[in-house]
């Protein structure tokens, strides 16, 4: 009977103090908010997570899909469906994947500035400033995409762009209005001037250093329309990043040359975007095809037969880079055949992979080929017709391999459609087309432009520059929850 | 046997004590039951505290030694216990009065009760009905057998996880199955696929909250507690045996399916495919040559054999029950689908002599392996099983693939099939599992009115998971890195989780002035599980040593590339509980009777939000049959309860299966993330974001019920309605993507949600016969009717085409398909006006009030027997289930043609204006719309027969002569007809997959025997 006394309390005594141990558990593993940053080093991790948001895969598989870069293509299984079809709606997949991938970043580099107030920069004080210099010009970066897809027009400060955001956010429930495109356009060039003054360390062409920024500013006017500024960040670029010969082409897309790259975003074995991504968010390749760009590797999303044909027979090297010409099956009849999917396949060949890798590649931002070709639309713009005439004949030469004739343009029209033209071409699968169309598709008299073929399978042949949708939608997640972020016409 | 150790047994004592006890004697009698005065086989008489016993014969005559002042006990399953004091006379004679069903024992919440005191809604089944089933899970048993237990099982995989819902599904995103408690241990209920049906004596379905409230946090969603069989005191050695054999298929579908001949004219006129190149002559002859039905390929029979060894006995002090089960099942998928598994169990109990102290043991060992495929239910034209067996077009020959040659097939979509015939060569997935349960309990009275209890238990689970693709598979072939000739991956995988439980009580109880009595009971609960698991991915092999599993083939990294580098995971969780808790329970003369729960509950979940919760409960009857203005009434029972009380749902994150105790550790805490790399280095970034007000969801529910029983017990049923709403109800609020980082939604306790209904059961003795010979026919009734209704979701309201203030949980939003357009042949929708269009948009959709639980489900069917024969039958039905036919669209979709197999109703396709049909144009324009129109939701309601069973008991007297106890022999079947407008293989399975594994028609045989 004692004993059973003993027992109990035992019992009693062993389950009451053990009461907490029960229920104050912390997981092992986690690193809690408030000690992420505690020296320069962990802002640098914070900095590659940063880049790690970083992914144009979706703009350039939005682009693809919906201009008349591609068609799809022999082992389609439905993907791309809606968006060939011109059918984009709030939940369109790529708008979110721009929407969200961009603002990660913006997250991650506010947090970075935030935290970096924290930290003694005596520690390293060069490691120190180029880190935060490079967190601004992600901020700036992923700004200006934001205001690329989401807002209606680059040249009117009075549209609207996105929600701009400068520090790290305090109330998640909290509701934002979009800014304008004015607002944007100041606080991206007010970070691009604190990144230029903080960095002083090239880490190459893979991290944001001062080309990348002059390219980035470059680019911002031209789609501003400030086409002087456009010109002469252009033209200092120029200086340093001459125009790739063929040779050097073809081998920039195999990740073996960089003689035009000026910023591209690297893709290795093992990082985060190492996986198939057929609606991005993975290896670039994995975008047009399965397994690799070969005849066996499962292509659900061709070279559109439009673009082809614009290259087809010629000596540009950018058609064996678009197209896998080895491998590929062409049927020169295939206006009349019916069977044409399985008996025409023109297998994309810009992104055939690296470092053992099929499909995977890196992804190029920045290429001195748009320098120059903003610098043709800036003198386009200018009415010095042979200038830009000049300016584009020059792009030609190389990719030609040999002297081509001086283009000649009558009208601004002329030498903005030509110059639409040769962009759709160099730019060909590396998300401009979209853009390009969208901003110089009146000036240029252009527009999306399928071949009929396609357009007897496709709901839409073309659309004008001005229809709604070369504006993306705000994603419904956002405006569920963000209920002051106004939607763009039309959605 | 039985007679001959008996008859050895006798001859041994009657030797040895007649040297002693010169005054024993030997008693004789006849054993009757009082009811009718016929003679009662088999009826176990016992000189008690001693192990002597007989049984009684075919004619209720016995024969046993004993001494005067002994005291013999008669006792016979469904009759009280009689004692008779030995005295001078040989002769004792028995009339055995029939137990009282009004005594039925009934199991609540850590304690027992009587029917007639018991204030709550409960269902209890027993081991009769999940004995000898051919289900690997006896979740699946139990489907249609319990009012308001909705049991879905959407896969064929054996013992695979049944969805259990009860009364209405009470949580949006955290878990919704019942708390199952096996023996006092809580168990994964996600996880039965190790356990030996034929084990269970009883499983008790606790539903209101006057039952459940006591399990505070974890009591929410009802609670099923499991008794497995044990042995009883003074009883003799019994042996059982239970095996079946069965056969299992594929179920019937209705999608009238092309043949190849039709499916290369399709190509051809659709000018897409192979059969676009061929001419009329070539067409013909392939079509000649092969046609294929690939669900012949994939699928076939699966065999299952599965033996069940029993035995019990029982001394004065001490009873045990052991068994032994071996189970051998192959799924439907050949080849692909297996689980083969040995079970072990040893329960043991035991007593002081004076009975103050009782201990007893539960332990059961298991081990299993399995075969399961995964990606089933996917798109993966080259992991999916059972898309190929249902899309893959039939004019390719399976003698096409050549073992081994996967990495040469062609690819293109219309080789689905090879692709799946080579990775059902060459992958390996397997699961190996060692799961344990095991408890041990202790009483002791410490007085008269006050007794401590002690219970600790644990349910341990090892998982060791193998995944290979083979270096020659096609799939590694196809995905292999440049340079890379040994491509393919062996993912080894090793998890083990173990919960404990730790509870300690007192319970005092008395009965004052004969009329009153009192129960109350303190408790304290512990509760602490841990989670370990570990694993690698090695990429690289040596062919000529390749075998799955084993590393002599592991090729190591190299300094040329990077193909072969290894990755390894690991991880480490931890979880617990600690509550306190008692009740008190009153009864007035069977009369009235009133009793209260209250328990306080912590869960290391909210430890930084919200630590204890408090849940309670009431509960009230009155046994209007035990009024004396009754007397005289048909009604042999009727009594009417009421409860209402709260419980909680601590599981807010539903994670299935062994690490449901460890998913949602701890959402209260802000977290940064290592990995993301960029540039050849780790990076750092935002992980998760804190929800710092988070705590359990409440569920308050109200239950009225009446028990009944007329007509000399030949009605009998119960009828309960109930509500039950889930407050703090865990929804994902939408955020803004913008302001956090790209994250679109944060999990917060701000809705509520609403499950009303009622549950009926009922049983019908049509004929009862007195001879035991004669015709016995019952009918039994199971329903439920449970609506649902979202009452709030916070402040952030509907969540656009997803859920509604309102709407129902998964509620399907789409824009009404109208027909197609005579005129183009493009589908014809209602836009949201209501206006017909050919062009709809998201905007369009509307919610429908659809979803996939059903709002009526339950079952019916009848028990018979005759002469020694039986009968039984279950129909199960559900109505009010809506879901997209996926597979319906994959066999319409004209985009396949010339990649997979089609349906017939494709024919009919508009082709010319003016024709009047209900399949648009091959060619519609605005085919992508179809993907927010209801055009492919269906109806999925239906009427199964789910069990149907013939057999025969060999009469007493034969076994008699043979030596046996029992024997008896049976042909069963599952799932045989099923009734419905689903065209689908599986009318039952939940959800909208497309190329699901469907659950199998099973036949079986069975045969019983004991001596």
């Amino acid at each position: 009977m004692r004993n059973i006394y003993k027992l109990l309390c035992v019992c009693l005594v062993f389950t009451v103090v053990s009461c907490n141990d029960a229920i104050e558990i912390d997981q092992p593993g986690r690193l809690s908010a408030d000690n992420a940053f505690q020296t320069v080093a962990d802002l640098r991790g914070g900095l590659l997570g940063a880049y790690n948001f970083l992914d144009t895969t979706s703009d350039m598989g939005y682009t693809a899909a919906f201009t008349d870069e591609s068609f799809r293509g022999r082992d389609n299984g439905g993907q791309n469906s809606n968006t060939q079809n011109f059918n984009i709606n709030t939940n369109s997949g790529y708008a979110f994947n721009i929407w969200s991938g961009n603002y990660g970043a913006i997250g991650m580099a506010n947090r970075i500035i935030a935290a970096a107030e924290g930290i003694d920069r005596a520690e390293d004080p060069t490691e120190y400033d180029n880190i935060l210099g490079q967190s601004y010009a992600i901020r700036a970066f992923s700004h200006f995409k934001i205001l690329t897809y989401f807002s209606t027009d680059y040249t009117n400060d009075a549209a609207l762009a996105g929600l701009l955001l400068t520090e790290p956010t305090a109330d998640i429930f909290a509701s934002v209005a979009r800014s304008t495109n004015g607002e944007f356009y100041d606080q991206i060039s007010a970070d691009l001037t604190a990144a230029s003054n903080l960095i002083t360390v090239d880490e190459g062409f893979t991290f944001m250093g001062q080309d990348f920024i002059t390219a980035l500013r470059a680019r911002m006017a031209a789609y501003r329309g400030q086409y002087s500024l456009a010109d002469g960040f252009a033209s200092s670029l120029l200086a340093n990043y001459p125009i790739a010969n063929q040779a050097q082409f073809f081998a920039m897309y195999d990740d073996t040359d960089f003689t035009e790259v000026i910023f591209s975003l690297e893709r290795a074995r093992n990082d985060s975007y190492d996986g198939q991504g057929t609606a991005g968010g993975g290896w670039a390749g994995s975008l047009f095809a399965f397994i690799d760009a070969t005849a066996g590797g499962g292509p659900f999303m061709e070279i559109s037969r439009s673009t082809f044909n614009m290259m087809n027979g010629t000596t540009d090297i950018r058609l064996p880079r678009s197209v896998n010409l080895t491998e590929s099956l062409i049927d020169p009849g295939y206006a009349t055949n019916d069977n044409f999917l399985n008996d025409d396949v023109l297998l994309v060949f810009k992104y055939p992979g690296s470092n053992g890798q099929p499909l995977m590649n890196d992804l190029k931002e920045f290429r001195s080929a748009e320098m120059l070709l903003i610098r043709a639309e800036a003198a386009a713009d200018a009415n010095q017709l042979g200038n830009a005439a000049t300016f584009v004949k020059q792009l030609r030469d190389a990719r030609f391999g040999s002297a081509q004739p001086l283009p000649v343009y009558t009208d601004q029209t002329e030498a903005f459609g030509d110059i639409l033209d040769e962009r759709r071409l160099e730019f060909l699968f590396e998300g401009h087309r979209w853009v390009d169309l969208k901003r110089l598709g009146d000036r240029g008299n252009r527009a999306i432009d399928r071949d009929d073929k396609e357009c007897s399978i496709l709901s839409g042949c073309s659309l004008p520059s001005n229809d709604f949708r070369f504006t993306l939608p705000i994603p419904l997640s956002e405006t569920s929850a963000n209920t002051s972020a106004e939607q763009n016409p039309g959605y | 046997m039985k007679l001959k150790l008996t008859w050895l047994m006798t001859l041994f004592m009657a030797f040895v004590m007649q040297l002693s006890f010169a005054q024993e004697k030997t008693v004789t009698g006849t054993v009757t039951t009082a009811d009718d005065g016929l003679p009662l086989p088999g009826a176990s008489v016992i000189v008690k505290g001693t192990t002597r016993g007989v049984q009684t014969d075919f004619d209720g005559n016995y024969s046993i030694k004993a001494t005067v002042g002994e005291t013999l006990v008669f006792s016979y399953v469904g009759m009280k216990d009689t004692e008779s004091l030995v005295g001078a006379s040989n002769s004792i004679n028995v009339a055995m009065q029939a137990d009282n069903a009004l005594e039925e024992v009934v199991i609540q919440a850590y304690r027992t009760s009587t029917a007639a005191k018991s204030n709550i809604a409960v269902t209890t089944i027993t081991s009769k009905t999940v004995e000898g089933r051919p289900n690997a899970s006896f979740a699946q048993t139990l489907q249609g057998q319990v009012a308001g237990l909705n049991i879905t099982t959407g896969n064929g995989q054996p013992g695979g996880d049944s969805v259990i819902n009860l009364r209405g599904v009470s949580s949006l995103s955290g878990n919704t199955e019942p708390l199952f408690i096996i023996d006092g241990v809580p168990v994964d209920e996600d996880n039965f696929r190790s356990l030996n049906p034929n084990d269970i004596e009883s499983l008790s379905v606790l539903k209101d909250a006057g039952a459940t409230a006591i399990y505070g946090n974890r009591g929410a969603n009802g609670v099923v507690l499991i008794k497995t069989r044990r042995g009883s005191y003074n009883s003799g050695l019994k042996i059982n045996y239970t095996g079946t054999t069965s056969f299992s298929t594929l179920q019937n579908h209705d999608y009238d399916l092309m043949n190849s001949r039709e499916q290369l004219q399709l190509e051809q006129d659709f000018g897409s495919g192979f059969g676009a190149t061929l001419s009329d002559a070539e067409l013909a002859l392939r079509a000649s040559q092969t046609n294929t039905d690939w669900l012949d390929v994939f699928f076939g029979t699966g065999l299952t054999q599965s033996h069940t060894l029993n035995l019990t006995s029982g001394g004065e002090n001490i009873n045990s029950f052991t068994s032994f089960g071996f189970t051998d099942q192959e799924g439907i998928l050949k080849k692909a689908s297996s689980l083969k598994r040995f079970n072990f169990r040893s329960n043991l109990n035991g007593k002081s002599s004076n009975g103050k102290f009782n201990y007893g043991t539960s332990f059961t060992f298991n081990y299993s392996e399995s075969n399961e495929p995964n990606s089933i239910g996917s798109g993966a034209i080259n992991r999916n099983f059972v898309l190929g067996a249902n899309q893959s077009v039939p004019y390719i020959s399976p003698a096409s693939y050549v073992p081994g040659g996967g990495g040469n097939i062609p690819v293109v979509f219309a080789n689905t099939p090879l692709f799946l015939l080579d990775r059902r060569d060459t992958y390996t997935r397997r699961e190996d599992e060692i799961k344990i349960i095991a408890n041990v309990n202790a009483s002791y009275a410490l007085t008269d009115n006050l007794t401590f209890r002690t219970s600790f238990g644990g349910d341990f689970t090892d998982e060791q998971l193998l995944r290979v693709e083979s270096p020659i598979s096609f799939n590694a072939q196809l995905f292999a890195a440049t340079g890379d000739n040994t491509p393919g991956f062996s993912d080894q995988d090793s998890r083990r989780s173990v919960a404990l439980n730790f509870n300690n009580s007192l319970t005092w109880s008395k009965v004052f002035a004969e009329k009153h009595s009192l129960e109350v009971s303190l408790f304290t609960e512990y509760f602490k599980a841990h989670r370990r698991s570990f694993g690698f991915r090695q990429q690289g092999f040596s062919l000529a040593t390749f075998f799955p599993g084993d590393g002599a083939a592991f090729v190591n990294d190299n300094a040329n590339d990077d193909n072969y580098v290894d990755t390894g995971r690991a991880t480490i969780r931890n979880a617990g509980l600690f509550s306190y808790f008692g009740f008190a329970d009153y009864d007035y003369d069977s009369k009235y009777g009133f009793s209260a729960t209250l328990r306080r509950d912590a869960s290391y979940r909210f430890a930084a939000s919200n630590r204890w919760g408090t849940f309670w409960s009431v509960a009230g009857r009155w046994n209007i049959s035990n009024e004396a203005f009754m007397e005289d009434s048909i009604f042999n029972q009727l009594k009417l309860r009421a409860s209402y009380g709260t419980t909680g749902n601590q599981r807010i994150v539903a994670v299935g299966g062994q690490f449901a105790y460890f998913a949602a550790a701890d959402l209260t805490q802000d977290f940064f993330n290592t990995g993301g790399q960029y540039g050849g280095a780790n990076g750092l970034s935002a992980g998760q974001i804190g929800n710092n007000d988070l705590k359990w969801e409440t569920i308050i529910q109200s239950n009225i019920g009446l028990d009944f029983a007329l007509i000399d017990n030949r009605l009998r049923g119960s009828f309960d309605v109930y509500q039950r709403n889930t407050e703090d109800l865990f929804i994902q609020t939408p955020i803004a993507p913008s302001l956090n980082g790209g994250v679109t939604a944060l999990a917060a306790n701000v809705g509520e949600l609403k499950n009303s209904g009622f549950d009926v059961e009922l049983h019908y003795d049509v004929f009862k016969s007195k001879d035991e010979d004669g015709f016995n026919l019952s009918l039994n009734v199971v329903g439920n009717y449970n609506k649902q209704e979202i009452i709030s979701l916070g402040e952030g309201g509907d969540q656009p085409f997803i859920r509604r203030v309102g709407g129902v949980i998964g509620e399907i939003y789409a824009a009404p398909y109208v027909g197609v357009n005579p005129a183009n042949g493009n589908l014809l929708f209602l836009d949201i006006d209501g206006n017909l269009t050919e062009d709809i948009d998201t905007n369009d959709q509307r919610a429908t009030g659809k979803n996939i639980f059903p709002d009526y489900q339950g079952s019916f069917g009848f028990e018979a027997d005759y002469k020694n024969f039986f009968l039984t039958t279950q129909f199960n039905y559900t109505i009010g289930v809506d879901r997209f036919d996926f597979d319906l669209q994959g066999f319409l979709d004209p985009t396949a043609i010339g990649q997979f197999r089609h349906s017939r109703d494709i024919l009919r396709a508009w082709s010319q204006p003016g024709d009047i049909t209900d399949i648009p144009s091959l060619n519609a324009t605005n085919a992508s719309d179809e993907g927010l129109s209801d055009r492919l939701v269906r109806d999925s309601d239906y009427l199964r027969l789910r069990f149907i069973q013939f057999g025969y008991n060999v009469p007493k007297k034969i076994l008699d002569k043979i030596g046996f106890s029992s024997l008896r022999a049976y042909v069963s079947g599952e799932n045989l007809v099923t009734w419905s407008k689903w065209r689908g293989f599986d009318a039952e399975a939940l959800g909208a997959a497309q190329n699901g594994y469907p659950t199998p028609k099973t036949y079986s045989i069975g045969i019983e025997f004991g001596f």
